[in-house]
């Protein structure tokens, strides 16, 4: 793209026509300093912690003083296989998660919107939301016991004539798919929340257009609904896949076991055991930037692909 | 105008304000460079004698220290019970208690601002190891302020802390070679059975691997309520099934030459896990025992649920042990002879090491260190220890001639009755950083009565194992993370032995794991073990 440049301007007047402008504006200017003082403190002075991923720290000395050793600590990444499982770990289980949840709240959302009898819209809203106010400890001790051998499960299993006796969580083939769906059930109900402030937000005379044009109730959801929502949906698309690599500690503390750790173990909760249990800092901090940076990528790749589907408009 | 002018006004204040605000809070980081200089220590204001404790002599007014306790569920209180009222008035010391977990030690150490005394719990871990970079050496400052620390402390144990040289920690719990002889120490595993079951199912061999099969499934039989055989929680490690069973069947420590003995692939220990498995196929362990965490565990023995049990630690179970035969006196869990090595060895029972438990330090930064030892010394001293254990001589407890210490009737009313009077008020054997089993050992009721028959099986078995306390790699080497690699694997492939269809897939999933291990340097790890216990052997006196 060709732009006009108005680079034309030498460099001393630009600078003086910049600051001309901030001065008469400066007291608004400066009340933004509060807010970029507190981000120089806590999110770009410890990016200075960051180089203790090239370094080998131990908790007596400090980041300064230990000495430095190049990419070692990402060397020794690569060839970590316990490290590599728990990224397919991860994968693996944020994408069913994200699947699985990105879809069911736009879904849960548009029926709980189309319930016309407000006690009855209140009570699905209250029973939807409840298990996300309970922490994983809670929740986890719940599912160890649901899924125990003599457990909620089985025993409705056996009440279909179905022979159950085992215990699921110590199943690791089948723990990603416990892990998703116990995080859908948590939280596909705290999920409709944005989406239901912003439908009632559209104008109720497109819907009354469209019933007057004859436009049965998919049609209106799928022709007014579901675009009056496009920005939001997509802005909650960019966030859940720029969160892939956030595997959940909490749950992943609760419900690993010995048997289904190999499935089971997430970057998270190893960057927890080799750097907090272990004491390894250097090496969980360099496992912790890698992910970032992955992080980072994928976040400008999905901001490019919404883009385009919306319309070039970056819902960022 | 005007408004203009209030508007900037106020904006220059809001700013102001907030900016200075924030930067108060990063104000205080200056760091604290009064250096580890031993030279640097200030003389003693009072004569040093070896014969007088140190804080009978020292007239300085109220000096306040910090003790940071590593454990979150340590009580923070002082001053506030009989027993640190006691001490605060004795040592005319006022201690500020600071707990935490590894997250805050890690602070402390990051800001150079360390508290005064430091107690920690792991002996393998950095801060231990490099303890000589940051804490005072217990002899310097008992040679200047208080050489009476050494007729209280115990040779052993201070030679076991000693780095190049000199003794930087004092631990609670550390049994020496001479405790583990003197009969005191009691042991705190065994395999125990309900009573009514043991009476029920008849004669029945626990002893031998194809006996303990068929005495579970007896039980089975008999009493389809019950799950014939439980062990402790998988929550904090492997259960009573590793250690536990190993010291069981007295698999060695070591080689005949000293060297590192992997007890883990050991042929009878082996055996014994296939007999578990055996168990578990018949559907006489239940899946749910390696998922239940502590608390559950907890209820299970408090319930009778297991008929049996292969019970690790059961002192710390002591409670629901005494709860469940308070509920059903005829189905009290007894210890017999079971889990026995089928090739003729003894169990080797183990206790608490020389290591102890948690690990007191005086840091080098310390503005108090004649306090600071004074407090050691106390605490490891007789009337210390009687404090701490049984509160005050006379009011709470009496002695006999024997040395033997029986509760007063008002303590037993108390701990009876009004049980939280009793911790909260008098803080009764709960203030256990100096603490030792050798105190304890000098009142029965220290210990429930339910495990009493259980501490008399083992006593003859307890064997110390000093010998291969702490030689895991220094942290954050390579050996050390393939150790860690090797040890989650360990965990997987223990429990999937157990859980085998049949002996093939056993079989299997051992040759497997036995090359995990030699894929990942075992041999490097065991040439680090073997040097270690060599050191070991060597601060022991055994070499």
């Amino acid at each position: 793209m060709e732009i006009n440049k108005p680079r034309k301007l030498p460099i001393g007047t630009r600078i003086k026509e910049w600051g001309k402008a901030w001065g008469r504006q400066w007291q608004l200017q400066t009340m933004v300093l509060p807010g970029i003082i507190l981000m120089i403190i806590f999110n770009f002075i410890p990016i200075y912690g960051l180089t203790l991923a090239f370094k080998s720290y131990s908790v007596t000395s400090t980041i300064s003083s230990s000495p430095w050793v190049g990419l070692q600590n990402f060397q020794i990444i690569m060839k970590d296989k316990y490290f590599w499982q728990s990224v397919q770990n991860t994968i693996g289980i944020s994408a069913i998660k994200l699947t699985i949840e990105f879809f069911l709240p736009i879904i849960l959302a548009i029926l709980i919107f189309e319930l016309k009898w407000t006690p009855f819209k209140k009570l699905v809203q209250t029973i939807t939301y409840l298990p996300h106010f309970l922490s994983w400890i809670i929740l986890g001790g719940m599912l160890i016991t649901w899924l125990s051998s003599n457990g909620m499960l089985n025993q409705v299993l056996r009440l279909f004539g179905i022979a159950a006796n085992d215990n699921h969580i110590l199943n690791a083939s089948s723990y990603w798919s416990i892990a998703s769906l116990s995080d859908v059930w948590k939280e596909a109900g705290w999920g409709t929340i944005l989406y239901l402030a912003t439908m009632s937000k559209i104008d109720p005379t497109y819907y009354e257009a469209a019933e007057m044009d004859g436009a049965s109730k998919i049609r209106q959801i799928w022709s007014i609904t579901i675009p009056e929502m496009s920005s939001i949906i997509s802005l909650n698309l960019i966030l859940s896949v720029s969160g892939l690599f956030n595997s959940n500690l909490d749950q992943t503390l609760v419900l690993m076991n010995s048997q289904n750790q190999p499935k089971a173990e997430v970057i998270n909760s190893y960057v927890y055991r080799v750097g907090l249990t272990q004491g390894d800092f250097s090496y969980a901090t360099a496992v912790g930037l890698g992910v970032s940076i992955i992080s980072v990528i994928l976040l400008i790749i999905t901001n490019t692909i919404t883009k385009k589907l919306n319309d070039n408009q970056s819902v960022l | 105008m005007k408004k203009g002018t209030m508007f900037r006004g106020l904006a220059t204040a809001l700013v102001t304000l907030g900016s200075v605000a924030l930067l108060a809070g990063c104000g205080n980081g200056s760091k604290d460079s009064g250096s580890a200089d031993k030279s640097g220590l200030p003389k003693a204001t009072y004569k040093v004698s070896k014969d007088t404790p140190a804080w009978k002599k020292d007239k300085t007014k109220m000096t306040t220290l910090t003790w940071y306790v590593n454990a979150d569920w340590w009580e923070k209180s002082f001053g506030k019970d009989e027993i640190t009222k006691q001490i605060k008035k004795d040592l005319n010391v006022n201690i500020k208690f600071v707990t935490g977990d590894d997250t805050k030690l890690n602070t402390y150490f990051a800001s150079g601002n360390m508290p005064d005394l430091v107690t920690i719990g792991d002996p393998n871990s950095k801060v231990a190891r490099t303890a000589n970079q940051w804490a005072y050496p217990l002899q310097d400052l008992a040679n200047k302020y208080d050489p009476y620390f050494f007729k209280v402390a115990r040779k052993d144990t201070l030679n076991w802390y000693k780095i190049d040289g000199k003794t930087y920690a004092y631990p609670n719990y550390s049994n020496t070679a001479a405790d583990y002889n003197s009969g005191k120490i009691l042991p705190r595993d065994a395999f125990i059975i309900r009573k009514d079951v043991l009476a029920g199912i008849g004669k029945q061999d626990f002893t031998t691997p194809e006996g303990f099969v068929k005495g579970m499934a007896a039980i089975k039989a008999k009493y389809p309520k019950l799950t014939p055989f439980g062990f402790n929680d998988f929550s904090g490690g492997n259960s009573s099934l590793q250690n536990v069973v190993q010291d069981m069947l007295g698999v060695p420590i070591t080689t005949k030459a000293n060297k590192y003995y992997d007890r883990d692939t050991d042929s009878d220990y082996i055996k014994w896990l296939d007999a578990f498995r055996q168990v578990h196929a018949a559907g006489n362990i239940s899946d749910d025992s390696f998922t239940d965490d502590a608390d559950t565990f907890n209820e299970k023995v408090a319930n009778g649920n297991y008929a049996t049990m292969m019970m690790g630690s059961d002192v710390n179970h002591g409670t629901n042990l005494q709860d469940w035969a308070s509920k059903d006196s005829k189905g009290e869990y007894v210890a017999i002879d079971g889990i026995q090595s089928t090739v003729g060895r003894e169990p080797t029972l183990s206790q608490a090491g020389i290591s102890g438990w948690l690990i007191n330090y005086i840091s080098n930064k310390t503005k108090h260190p004649a306090k600071a030892i004074q407090v050691f010394e106390y605490l490891l001293s007789d009337k210390g220890q009687m404090l701490t254990n049984f509160g005050e001589k006379g009011k709470m407890y009496t002695q006999d001639a024997d040395g033997m210490v029986k509760w007063t009737p008002f303590a037993k009313d108390l701990q009876l009755n009004h049980p939280q009077e009793f911790n909260k008020k008098y803080r009764i054997g709960e203030f256990i950083l100096f603490g030792h089993d050798r105190y304890k050992a000098l009142n029965k009721d220290s210990y429930v009565k339910a495990v009493w028959q259980m501490q008399d099986w083992g006593k003859k078995y307890l064997k110390p194992q000093f010998k291969i306390e702490n030689i895991a790699p220094n942290p954050g080497t390579q050996e050390a993370r393939a150790l860690s690699a090797i040890q989650t694997n360990w965990s997987t492939t223990m429990v999937s032995l157990i859980r085998s269809k049949d002996k093939k897939s056993f079989d299997d999933t051992l040759a497997k794991y036995k090359k995990f291990q030699k894929d990942n340097n075992i041999t490097d790890i065991n040439k680090t073990r073997n040097d270690n216990i060599k050191a070991n052997m060597k601060k022991l006196g055994q070499d």
